[in-house]
């Protein structure tokens, strides 16, 4: 049916010409190690394209650079997530991710033939935690001997990759492979110095990835049919016979390291100019039928690393790939992020130009190279601080490059802007805060609006509360703090409140760490005549009663606007009030510690006729869709929406009747 | 008689309205009151929800993200909104059993002067109204057919669609996909509207059976290919009339309650223009049945035997 559906009789894949070598360094100007290069990875890998099996060595070298010793090595063993149905992903995920299904026929696996440390074999050594039950991704290799603080080990690994259908980021589909997570990979160090522990979590359907940054030289025998694009730079291009050849490719400061072969793909370049002089070779890789989105995805791409690059830290690497996955390839392979290497999506005839759904795909997977490729933030516990940070950005990215109101919808008079979008169909975020550990959530829609959602929401009210400029320039310094290292959600804070001058607690507890809302609304607005006081006044003799014959209105008017906040997040909020005479009144009210609620009262010549809660549009946590309030309805657009109705309605009637 | 050509069909169609105009107009009359009390009906329950926020105009101006945010406020009033739109053809639905029995009984008898007129379209669309209303209970199960072939054709090309990246190859699937559904569609909708006429023209001579109707008139509709293109002609003419109004009213908002009045105004022309065009196609039907053969004799069977 796939077949049928797509209908294009490609024919037989014919050989290729040998690639041009990249001339680059695999760091853009080259230079010293801009990270510590804790590990680092030497792969040789063959694919077999009929059975969609990588057969590889590996040599990995890994320095301690802890203060403690270490005693056992764990490693990521990713594929073994889509062996079978007893894994943490598939028991997590149902088999269902992002509108992709898990294949029946095309399970996948890593298979560790050997591992060998000091030519001595510890295959048999191998075990998985003691946690780990049903779940294979992750697996211990106990040391004969202890890593000392400061010292290096090197692991020799022959393992079988076996791809799953395309699942989850990763697979074949027909000819096209996405291969990522697809080698035994180590955990990452983490904590207090003399005092680390490892962080190697086991894959689970809402947490991605955490590795510490390194150098890769990987050689891939490939057939000479293909098209091959892969993280860093190709240092080698060689006949390897038999149809085949190999192609090493280099990569330094990276965490990971990804690749697709597709014998259908061409390749259309760019070039992205940095603010800080120098260029970035932005490549799309497509297949034909996608000509169109592929000049899409590479402006898109192109504009996201000069955008990113001056808002954040330039873009360190020479090469940027974007893969435009087939159609049938998509829902599982695309929207996904490694290093220097990326997938995007949403290539579909109803994304019409103008519909932005297939560049916000890119730019948002490609500023997944600032949030979690440079700034590697551990994915499973803190992965509000890549997807969420990273949507904060995507949404001024996208702003800048398509303009405020449209960067998501221009099309046919329809409008639509990237963040107020996401606002507009959040959800509700569940019983878990934002800074829940991505494992932790309840489930995957609490998970995503979450960690993408409301992150971006919370990002966008402090900037707008604290001043857009000033907070682009804590972020850039954050960026900078932390490229290359594996900043938290702490150093992000800490970063913020320093830059910015003053402890944001106040916001970062409630918001972050605590689960509620910010829920203001308009609770009364209304206004009465002044006059001068009427009614019974004096004693005895004195008594006086004051009518309205000798207290008339003034002229004037009282009005009474009650705010309230129901909410548990407290932000100053302004308020203006519009009035009958065509002036306003801007109020201000800061509710942190005066109570949830603020009465106004305003003396006025003229009638209050509108209340405009946070008229700027700063609060991005809360609706707004009560914040502008008419005190006297206006029923003119609802009688606009009654004639649409009607004449749809008369339309229907014409079809069924005269 | 001679039996009409495509020609004559279309040719009845602007005769028979200029000489029933006062018809037609009464008919669009009856339904502009249904569409203006939805109308305003669907406005009352707007306004009750939205009147005073801002956001609503906003939403009706074109604001996609306004309108997502009144539709998540507002779920309520625009569900009972949908429930007035629904109610309002349904109502038409059971009132056009009458009115196309008028219309039906008009372009038969030709009556002549407005009197005359009236108390034809009233007895007309009176005496077959039970008629009709069988004759639609008997259309049902091809409408399910017709559904049937839809969602079976759909969902055969349903990964085409889900892959589309270009507009033939939406539209061409589509089509394809589609056509045996519309064209039964297309069949059993000229089917009910032929077997009307012949249960009109034959009501006082021959009362002939529902049932029997429906399926000589499928026969005559299968045999005469000409029924299904003038039908065919009319929804064409239907549909260009709509596409012209949208490419013309593209970027022309209409603001506030003065917009809004001058819509309705410009839809009822729309809708005056389409419903001429139904009524001239009802016409040029009535001309072909007219030539139908007649159908079996039941009326004797009704005769009194003490008479």
């Amino acid at each position: 049916m796939v077949v049928a559906a797509c209908g294009r009789d490609r024919g037989a894949p014919r050989p290729r010409p040998m690639p041009k070598i990249d001339g680059s360094p695999a760091l853009r100007g080259g230079g010293a190690a801009r990270s510590p290069r804790i590990a680092n990875y030497k792969i040789e890998a063959r694919l077999d394209p009929v059975k969609h099996q990588i057969a590889a060595t590996e040599t990995l070298t890994w320095t301690n650079t802890g203060e403690s010793s270490v005693d056992t090595l764990p490693f990521h063993l990713y594929l073994n997530a889509f062996k079978n149905e007893q894994s943490l992903f598939m028991r997590s995920s149902h088999g269902v991710m992002r509108g992709a299904h898990a294949s029946d026929t095309g399970w996948g696996y890593l298979q560790i033939e050997s591992v060998r440390i000091a030519g001595v074999d510890l295959t048999s050594k191998l075990h998985p935690p003691a946690n780990a039950g049903s779940d294979e991704t992750v697996v211990e290799l106990p040391l004969v001997q202890p890593v000392a603080p400061g010292a290096t080990i090197e692991v020799g690994f022959k393992f079988t990759a076996q791809l799953p259908e395309v699942f989850a980021r990763t697979g074949y589909k027909g000819e096209f492979h996405m291969v990522g997570q697809w080698f035994p990979k180590i955990g990452v160090r983490v904590g207090p110095p003399g005092a680390e522990r490892w962080e190697c979590q086991p894959l689970h359907i809402n947490t991605e990835f955490f590795a510490d940054f390194g150098t890769y030289d990987v050689a891939l025998t490939v057939p000479n049919t293909d098209t091959v694009a892969a993280t860093g730079v190709l240092t080698n291009a060689v006949d390897a016979g038999r149809g085949q050849r190999t192609l090493t490719y280099h990569a330094e400061d990276v965490h990971d390291f990804a690749w697709m072969t597709d014998p259908y793909m061409d390749v259309m370049s760019g070039q992205a100019k940095l603010p800080s002089a120098g260029t970035v070779e932005v490549r799309v890789y497509y297949r034909p039928e996608h000509r169109e989105f592929a000049r899409r995805h590479l402006d898109a791409a192109t504009g996201a690393i000069e955008k990113f690059s001056a808002m954040f830290v330039p873009y360190p690497w020479p090469i940027m790939s974007v893969i435009d996955p087939p159609v049938d390839a998509a829902a599982g392979a695309g929207g996904m992020e490694y290093p220097t290497l990326v997938t995007t999506g949403g290539d579909s005839v109803f994304a019409r130009p103008g519909v932005r759904f297939p560049e916000y795909t890119t730019v948002h997977e490609v500023g997944h190279n600032w949030f979690q490729g440079l700034l590697a933030s551990n994915e499973a516990e803190e992965a509000w601080l890549d997807e969420g940070v990273n949507d904060w950005a995507d949404a001024r990215v996208m702003a800048e490059l398509y303009g405020q109101r449209s960067s998501l919808i221009d099309w046919m008079g329809w409008q639509a802007e990237l963040g107020a979008m996401g606002r507009a169909i959040a959800g509700d975020t569940g019983p878990s805060p934002i800074a829940t550990a991505a494992y932790a959530f309840v489930d995957s829609t609490a998970y995503s609006e979450a960690t993408y959602i409301a992150t971006m929401r919370a990002l966008q009210t402090l900037e707008r509360t604290v001043g857009s400029q000033r907070f682009a320039a804590a972020m850039k310094t954050y960026s900078k703090a932390f490229a290359f290292r594996h900043p938290t959600g702490r150093d992000l804070f800490d970063t913020l409140s320093s830059e910015l001058g003053q402890d944001l607690t106040w916001f970062f507890g409630p918001v972050f760490h605590q689960v509620g809302r910010l829920e203001l609304s308009l609770r009364h607005a209304g206004c009465r005549a002044a006059h001068p006081p009427r009614g019974v006044f004096g004693e005895a003799g004195a008594r006086k009663t004051v009518t309205e014959v000798e207290a008339p209105d003034s002229g004037t008017w009282t009005c009474e606007v009650v705010i309230q906040n129901t909410g548990t997040i407290h932000v100053p909020v302004e308020i203006e009030l519009n009035f009958a005479d065509g002036s306003s009144k801007q109020l201000r009210w800061d509710d942190r510690g005066t109570g949830n609620w603020e009465r106004f009262v305003i003396e006025r010549s003229s009638r209050l006729v509108e209340v405009w809660i946070d008229p700027e549009n700063k609060i991005a946590l809360d609706n707004p869709t009560t914040h502008h309030y008419r005190i006297d309805g206006d029923g003119a657009a609802a009688l606009r929406a009654g004639a649409w109705f009607g004449a749809f309605a008369q339309a229907l009637m014409q079809i069924v009747g005269p | 008689m001679a039996r009409p050509g495509l020609g004559d069909l279309i040719g009845a169609g602007p005769r028979a309205v200029s000489r029933y105009t006062g018809t037609l107009l009464a008919v669009f009359v009856a339904q502009s009151i249904v569409a203006a009390t939805c109308m305003v009906a669907i406005a009352v329950v707007l306004a009750q929800a939205f009147s005073h926020l801002a956001m609503f105009d906003e939403a009706v101006d074109g604001d996609l993200v306004a309108l997502i945010y009144c539709v998540h406020h507002g779920k309520a009033s625009l569900l009972a909104t949908g429930g007035i739109v629904f109610a309002a053809i349904m109502l038409w639905q059971l009132a056009s059993w009458f009115l196309v029995g008028g219309l039906n009984g008009v372009l038969a008898q030709r009556p002549e002067g407005r009197g005359e007129t009236a108390r034809c379209f009233g007895a007309s669309g009176a005496t077959t109204y039970l008629t009709y209303a069988r004759l639609a209970l008997c259309s049902l199960p091809g409408w399910v057919v017709v559904l049937f072939a839809f969602g079976t054709g759909l969902s055969l090309v349903a990964t085409r669609i889900e892959y589309a990246l270009t507009v033939p190859e939406l539209l061409g699937p589509l089509a394809i996909a589609t056509a045996p559904a519309l064209l039964l569609l297309h069949v059993l909708w000229t089917v009910s509207d032929y077997a009307r006429i012949e249960l009109t023209l034959r009501h006082d001579t021959h009362d002939p059976g529902v049932v029997a109707t429906y399926l000589r008139t499928l026969v005559y509709v299968l045999r005469r290919p000409v029924t299904l293109i003038h039908g065919a002609l009319g929804w064409l003419v239907f549909g260009l009339l709509t596409a012209a109004y949208a490419y013309l009213a593209q970027g022309h908002p209409m603001y506030g309650a003065e917009g809004a009045v001058t819509l309705f105004v410009a839809r009822q022309g729309l809708s005056l223009l389409r419903m001429a065009t139904r009524f001239g196609v009802l016409a040029g039907q009535i001309e072909l049945g007219r030539t139908r053969p007649l159908p079996p004799r039941r009326i004797e069977a009704k005769v009194d035997p003490k008479a």
